[in-house]
């Protein structure tokens, strides 16, 4: 017990202040997180407010195939873009194995299919609403879209939420696309991960409490802009 | 005052047909109820004729233009010609007045102080601005969607079962308010399951069931002389009688049992329906001399006051009928329950249904 809460001060102590790597890390964590949330939500929102509002063929099909999606593995989604990405892969070119633009790639693909999926399951009590109130009022295109989106936005908040949170946890994923490279790839999650193994417990825990400080505060800041 | 009319409108959800290939006119300028049970297509055809939802098949004319052929500016601005009332209100979270400023806004329009005063006065929100639009009561709700739509003074209102649901002073005002839109030259049309609503509101009342037109005319004609035992049993007709059609002497009779009612029809034979109206029938206590073909004698069940009238139920051996004679005669005749009665009634006043 008495290591525990060594490691605890030991933790506290090293953020205090924190040093050049650990903000490295951080910084690293909230932009790749951040960065794969956002290009996710860029292609989620979009589609949840078509899944929501438009009738066409194969829409059951497509959401079924969403809601499949949320229960494949992260580390099927890191051997995936492995596969697109390492020098025989199809985007080999690239040269983005091992690099943040593959760690945001992998992270983007896995929160994709959970924004789409609590946006739309969010959306579809109210865009119905929304849509026929705006349009019988004479609302055009683009109006039609402001009304929508004006009233699902709390709905799509929630949903960022979730998905930057499953991501800026994930592991394994992101160590196998980004290689957990010292000073380039290397993030709290892994870091945190590396620094366990290789017996720096208190390096972990500290690492940890800045994972949960990141995450919470990034919460925090999204409900209290939902409260506006 | 918008002219429109629907040719073989069809509507389906999955596989099944909500509107069956429906064509009908509507009357400019005047109220037109839609009547029908649940699940008639009402809300559906509302929806079609507001450009909410698209038809699987058919086409609508607005003006005589075609919806097929309108691109989506010009069905923007034909949207903007038309106010739509929802059965369950849609309101904005924000103050009456929040709610009332979003049409505007959306269609660029201008609207003044005095304006907003108007259409709350007229649905009795007067100095209601301020309240929170979800707070309202149920009749409220209903009440703010029409004054919503009406400070956009549209040609033509949709409204869906506007008084569903309201109590009787509430309905009463929206009828009023209904009425005074025809009578500017506004066309209306109403869907409603109220068969007095339908006969106090309605120029013309267009009759569906099952997504399918049964009877489309005035209202007089399709809620007194119904076509079809759809209409007569939905409109609570108080006399319907079945029985076989048959030929006996070069007369029509409809063979009901016991009794056989003579009846005009080109039908000559088949099983068949048929409803009399209960002001048609004379209650007399002896043989009357005149042209009507029909006398049966019966026993009053019952008789219940309605005020000015007294409705009597008549068993004429074993067929109930339902008549109606002024308290007056009730009186004078000692009409009452037990009293043997001849009921008299003319053969054309015997409206045959069509069967189905």
């Amino acid at each position: 017990m008495a290591y525990i809460l060594d490691g605890l001060k030991h933790g506290l102590a090293i953020l205090m202040p924190p040093n050049r790597e650990i903000l490295q890390i951080v910084i690293l964590s909230l932009a790749v997180s951040g960065g794969a949330t956002f290009l996710a939500a860029l292609a989620a929102i979009p589609a949840a407010l078509v899944l929501a509002l438009k009738e066409f063929r194969g829409k059951r099909f497509l959401v079924g195939a969403i809601n499949t999606a949320l229960s494949v593995p992260a580390v099927l989604i890191g051997l995936l873009v492995y596969g697109l990405v390492n020098r025989r892969g199809p985007l080999g070119l690239l040269a983005l194995l091992f690099t943040p633009g593959a760690m945001v790639m992998a992270q983007a693909l896995l929160a994709f299919p959970l924004i789409t999926a609590l946006a739309l399951a969010a959306l579809t009590g109210i865009a119905r609403d929304a849509r026929d109130l705006a349009l019988s009022l004479g609302a055009n295109r683009l109006q039609l879209a402001l009304a929508v989106i004006r009233q699902g936005r709390f709905a799509f908040l929630t949903a960022l939420i979730a998905g930057f949170s499953r991501v800026i946890g994930e592991t394994g994923m992101t160590l196998m696309v980004g290689g957990n490279i010292k000073g380039q790839t290397r993030v709290l999650t892994t870091a945190i991960s590396l620094e366990t193994m290789k017996g720096n417990f208190e390096i972990g825990i500290a690492l940890g409490i800045v994972l949960l400080l990141a995450a919470l505060v990034i919460n925090i800041a999204l409900q209290w802009a939902q409260g506006k | 005052m918008m002219d429109i009319c629907a040719e073989k409108l069809k509507q389906v959800a999955g596989d099944r047909a909500i509107l069956d290939e429906i064509s009908l006119e509507f009357a400019a300028g005047a109220v037109n109820v839609i009547l029908g049970p649940n699940g008639a297509g009402k809300s559906t055809l509302l929806r079609l004729l507001c450009l909410l939802d698209r038809p699987a098949q058919g086409e609508i004319f607005y003006d005589g233009l075609a919806l097929r052929a309108m691109r989506r500016g010009e069905r923007t601005a034909l949207r903007r010609r038309i106010g739509f009332v929802f059965q369950a209100p849609l309101l904005l979270a924000g103050s009456v007045e929040d709610n009332l400023l979003y049409g505007p806004r959306l269609r660029g329009m201008d609207v003044s102080g005095l304006a907003i005063r108007n259409v709350l006065q007229t649905t009795g929100l007067e100095g209601r601005e301020a309240q929170e639009a979800r707070q309202l009561s149920g009749g409220e709700k209903q009440r703010l969607q029409l004054a919503r739509v009406m400070l956009l003074d549209p040609e033509l209102y949709l409204l869906d079962e506007p008084t569903a649901n309201l109590d009787p002073l509430s309905v009463k005002n929206i009828e009023i308010a209904i009425t005074r839109l025809a009578h500017s030259g506004k066309t209306v049309i109403l869907a409603t399951h109220n068969l007095i609503q339908a006969r106090l509101l309605a120029g013309r009342v267009i009759f569906l069931k099952a997504g399918k037109l049964v009877q489309a005319g005035s209202a007089s004609d399709v809620l007194s002389c119904p076509l079809s035992l759809d209409i007569a049993e939905f409109s609570a007709a108080e006399n319907i009688v079945a029985g076989t059609l048959v030929r006996r002497n070069g007369r029509t009779m409809l063979d009901c049992g016991k009794l056989a009612i003579e009846v005009v029809s080109e039908q000559e034979q088949g099983a068949a329906a048929a409803v009399i109206r209960p002001e048609d029938i004379l209650v007399s206590q002896g043989p009357v001399s005149s042209s009507a073909r029909n006398s049966f004698p019966g026993s009053i069940m019952a008789a219940v006051d309605l005020g000015l009238v007294v409705s009597l139920r008549v068993d004429c051996d074993g067929v109930m009928f339902t008549v109606f004679v002024t308290r007056h005669s009730c009186e004078q005749m000692g009409l009452r329950p037990g009293a043997e009665v001849l009921l008299t009634f003319k053969a054309t006043s015997v409206h045959l249904l069509a069967s189905g």
